[in-house]
């Protein structure tokens, strides 16, 4: 399938992102059509109609789990109870950093996306949960509310309707784990960041233990665009089943040209994105490995990137998509050491207060740390290779949020694709560690 | 009912019940640590999996309600294998020292360890290792025994209304302690030694005083107040160990208050009147009860009970003091300022009573009124029966006669011509009426001490005519 030629939008946000202007409100009137559709939303559609055309565009959750909005949305239940439109911001996935490109230079797609999003599930007052390192970022952003607040799109009455709604820009603290839906719910309330049983599912029980949706930046940020072209025609910029518009991709590691990219979803293969959009391998050096959707993501070694990048088909061939953040690795990367660095990375994260990820992540972290620094002692045995594959395995599927299998699916992918690199490190074949694979 | 199938059978539960809940009722044990029936549902242990059809993943029992045509297996070979993870987890950084460890042998880590663990240790890395905080009088603990289950986290918010227990830190490193080292300030202190599943909170009380498995258990209720909480009293060779609360759904839940846990000591206290006195001396049985006679002969005689007896005994009193000593008066005594259930009314949010003896509605019921010091009676001797709990009045100089527990320290003891020694609410049985007006029955644990005697027999020797002033 080829992108239809007669199709003239085939990127939504990318033609806007570096030049700092595009981030004023003047910029997103005059180029993007802006707030039109949020005026026409709030004078002209039911809630449901929003919700409809939402699902007709196939727009799913650009946040990891691709769940498709417009069924997010309709869960939320018409009860007399506040309900809230919380913005995920926290972009902490390892690899990521597409969401920032949109704060930067489109954050008026987003506040936009917020008014349609608020008017669809009843919201009058929503967050945005934002990671502290952006600090930066929550200054832009909270520079972009104030315009829309100057201009009446928020606040009371806005755009000249009878709606309410605020803002509120809530800075995490630094913990990967307030990324995770439940776990920003927790801290927006002034909670420690540790995740929720489910259920109840936050579309029920939520913020302040009111009806709530969670979504990504990316995600809201595009439901302007579905609104500017009917939820028909976003769908078609998707090339593949059940995945509409478009995606941004955060390209980084072993390339020629890193950076943040907006593919039609599902129009390219993974191998296309690196060598069409990345430039290929970087040092004319040769492909290794690819990590596809954000450290967490199962790894894919280097024939095994000719898969349509998007939802389905990476979850066919054993790995996900999730953030969109594709790591390239060269044949110089020592893939050892790099499930080292991601294990660590986990088990600092963990939020500790679940059994197999508390424990198990640091355990992991332990014996890697072992293998990759004590080669030569005879710390490392080759027993350990084996049983960090079945650590993960009582980790993976076995925790209370999805971090544990964050953790467990690089350690079983990298273990199963790159075992002769485990094998040489723990026999001291220091020399011959890399070459294998 | 909506039915569902737990291991086969089939079972039948009421919409809300979860998974544990449910497999109980079939005979199905699941383990857990995190869960408490008390407490919210929080499934951070991962020790209670279980396999639901339908469901790719194992599920955990204590956060899965049942549903209508749920098959739920416990006992599969997945299952099994994520017990043991989550056990092998659980015991990396746990110093396995039950050798010298209070829980041993009433321990959940141990217990689900043998039944779900492995023998064999695949952890060669170093141990984690906390620093302990001072957690005042009531409460030790020993931070590397934690599992992290946060029982006692919620405990401290749900149930004790106070954020006192918290988790601090984050992953691998999450400490289990108090806000700012701080001393616990609960007056509910001893659950969190109850309900916490390893040896990490233990009571202060109790530590290494004996071995949980050495203990023999008697089901009983407070006398601490009118709330009557269920309780189990552990004892061996005649001691009162411990005291632990009892499930009641209706009275306490599963928890005591601090002050009907350690209740229990004054009645192990070395200065407990243990023999007869009289004049503050000691003396026999025979000659105590003859002095008593002969000191109430012809007198007009005020009977005061407290409060903390059992019916049974009341009735007792009652019915001696009609037949022997018709035209006395017959009062109860017990809490200052309580003096009927009208006024006794909850002490705090949790399950403390203002009466702080456990019988007044008992007394009520038998038609016993309350004694008031403010009115002059016109009496010349007294005699005054309590089960060691209630406060004692003040009587002025008429002849007083105590009968039951009198501990030397209380400074009270002198002021009786005669002490006849009864027999505490650890040892005796009966009933008491808590302020819900249920009834309740105290049970034996331990054999009377010293040559204390129960009230009936102390009444029956009062009325014995055989008994002839004057003989030795
Ligand atoms: C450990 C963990 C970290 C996560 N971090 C983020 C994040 O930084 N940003 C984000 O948008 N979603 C993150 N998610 C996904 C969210 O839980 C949630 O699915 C998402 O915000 C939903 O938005 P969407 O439906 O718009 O995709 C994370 C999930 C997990 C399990
Ligand atoms: S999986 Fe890890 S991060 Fe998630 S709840 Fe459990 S301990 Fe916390
Ligand atoms: S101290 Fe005990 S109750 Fe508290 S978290 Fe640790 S193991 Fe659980
Ligand atoms: S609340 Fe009353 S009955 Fe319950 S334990 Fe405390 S003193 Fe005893
Ligand atoms: S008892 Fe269910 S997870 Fe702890």
């Amino acid at each position: 399938m080829s992108v239809e030629a007669n199709t003239p939008v085939t990127k939504l946000f990318e033609p806007h992102f570096w030049k700092d202007s595009n981030r004023k409100l003047e910029y997103y009137l005059d180029k993007m059509d802006g707030y039109k559709m949020a005026k026409k939303v709030l004078t002209e559609m039911t809630p449901d109609q929003v919700i409809d055309e939402v699902k007709k565009a196939n727009l799913r959750g650009r946040g990891g789990a691709g769940f498709p909005m417009g069924m997010k949305w309709s869960f939320i239940p018409k009860v007399d109870k506040p309900k809230y439109l919380v913005i995920n911001a926290d972009e902490s996935e390892p690899g990521t950093c597409k969401d920032r490109q949109i704060i930067r230079y489109t954050p008026h797609a987003l506040i936009e996306g917020i008014i349609i999003g608020s008017h669809a599930i009843g919201c009058k007052h929503s967050y945005i949960y934002i990671r502290g390192e952006y600090a930066r970022e929550a200054k832009l952003l909270q520079e972009a509310i104030d315009e829309a607040y100057a201009k009446g799109y928020l606040g009371q009455n806005i755009l000249g309707t009878q709606n309410t709604l605020d803002i509120t820009i809530h800075r995490g603290a630094g913990a990967y784990i307030c990324g995770e839906e439940t776990g920003l719910l927790n801290s927006l309330e002034g909670k420690r960041g540790e995740p929720r049983v489910k259920p109840p599912f936050p579309a029920v029980s939520g913020a302040f233990a009111c009806p709530t949706a969670v979504n990504n930046v990316e995600s809201v940020a595009t439901v302007p665009f579905v609104m500017r072209m009917g939820g028909d025609n976003f769908a078609k910029l998707g090339k593949i089943d059940k995945s509409g518009g478009t995606r941004l991709i955060s390209l980084s590691g072993h390339v020629n040209k890193p950076g943040v990219y907006e593919i039609g979803a599902g129009s390219m293969t993974l191998r296309q994105i690196i060598e069409d959009l990345g430039g290929g391998v970087w040092k004319g050096r040769k492909l290794k490995a690819v990590v596809p959707g954000g450290s967490s993501a199962p790894v894919l070694s280097a024939d095994e990137i000719d898969v349509v990048y998007d939802v389905e088909p990476l979850q066919k061939v054993g790995t996900m998509m999730g953030s969109a953040a594709i790591m390239v690795c060269d044949d110089t990367t020592d893939m050892v050491k790099l499930l080292l660095r991601v294990t660590k990375f986990y088990a600092h994260e963990s939020c500790g207060q679940c059994t197999p990820c508390r424990e198990g992540c640091q355990w992991m972290e332990s014996i890697l740390h072992r293998i990759v620094h004590h080669p030569h002692d005879g710390k490392a045995k080759p027993s350990d290779i084996d049983m960090l594959t079945d650590i993960a395995g009582n980790i993976g599927g076995k925790t209370l949020c999805a971090l544990g299998d964050a953790a467990a699916g690089p350690v079983i992918s990298f273990i199963k694709k790159f075992r002769p690199e485990f094998e040489a490190y723990v026999r001291g074949d220091v020399k011959e560690r890399v070459r294998h694979a | 009912m909506p039915k569902c199938t737990i291991d086969g059978k089939e079972v039948e539960f009421k919409p809300g019940e979860n998974l544990i809940t449910v497999a109980k009722r079939a005979g199905v044990d699941i383990p857990v640590f995190c869960y408490h029936p008390g407490l919210t549902v929080v499934a951070q242990c991962r020790m209670c999996y279980v396999e639901v059809e339908k469901m790719p993943k194992l599920q955990t029992a204590c956060s899965t309600n049942a549903a209508e045509g749920m098959v739920v297996k416990t006992n599969s070979e997945n299952v099994k294998k994520g017990r043991a993870g989550t056990m092998e987890f659980l015991l990396l950084n746990h110093p396995l020292d039950c050798p010298i460890c209070d829980k041993s042998g009433e321990c959940d880590l141990q217990d689900n360890s043998y039944g779900h663990g492995s023998a064999y240790m695949r952890h060669s890395e170093e141990r984690r290792t906390y620093v302990d905080v001072d957690m005042g009088p009531v409460i030790e603990k020993n931070m590397n025994r934690c599992i992290h289950c946060t029982r006692c986290i919620r405990f401290g918010d749900e149930i004790a209304g106070i954020r006192e227990m918290v988790a601090v830190k984050r992953g691998n490193n999450v400490d289990i302690t108090t806000i700012d080292g701080e001393a616990l300030k609960t007056e509910y202190a001893g659950n969190y030694a109850d309900i916490c599943p390893t040896g990490s909170l233990t009571l202060r009380d109790f530590r290494f005083r004996k071995r949980a498995w050495m203990l023999k258990k008697t089901a009983s209720i407070c006398e601490g107040c009118s709330k009557g909480c269920n309780i189990e009293l552990q004892h061996e060779g005649n001691v009162v160990y411990r005291t632990i609360p009892r499930e009641n759904l209706e009275v306490n839940k599963y928890w005591m208050c601090d002050e009907g846990r350690f209740n229990y000591h004054y009645t192990q206290d070395e200065t407990r009147v243990l023999e007869p006195r009289w004049n503050n001396e000691k003396t026999s049985w025979e000659d105590s009860i003859l002095a008593v006679k002969t000191a109430l002969e012809g007198k007009k005689v005020l009977f005061l009970v407290g409060t903390d007896l059992t019916l049974e005994e009341m009735s007792a009193i009652r019915e001696f003091t009609g037949l022997y000593y018709p035209g006395s008066v017959l009062q109860h005594f017990g809490t200052p300022g309580i003096e009927t259930s009208a006024q006794d009314q909850p002490a705090d949010k949790i399950l403390k009573m203002t009466s702080k003896t456990s019988n007044l509605r008992g007394a009520e019921k038998l038609g016993i009124v309350p004694h008031n010091p403010r009115v002059d009676h016109d009496f010349s001797a007294a005699v005054v029966f309590t089960g060691g709990r209630a406060v004692l009045p003040e009587l002025g100089h008429a002849i007083q006669v105590g009968v039951g527990v009198f501990l030397d320290k209380d400074h009270q003891t002198a002021k009786y011509q005669h002490i006849l020694p009864g027999l505490a609410y650890t040892e005796k049985d009966g009933t008491i009426i808590n302020h819900q007006g249920k009834e309740q029955k105290l049970k034996r644990a331990i054999l009377p001490r010293g040559r204390s005697k129960s009230t009936a027999e102390i009444l029956m020797l009062l009325a014995n005519k055989k008994t002839k002033v004057g003989v030795a």
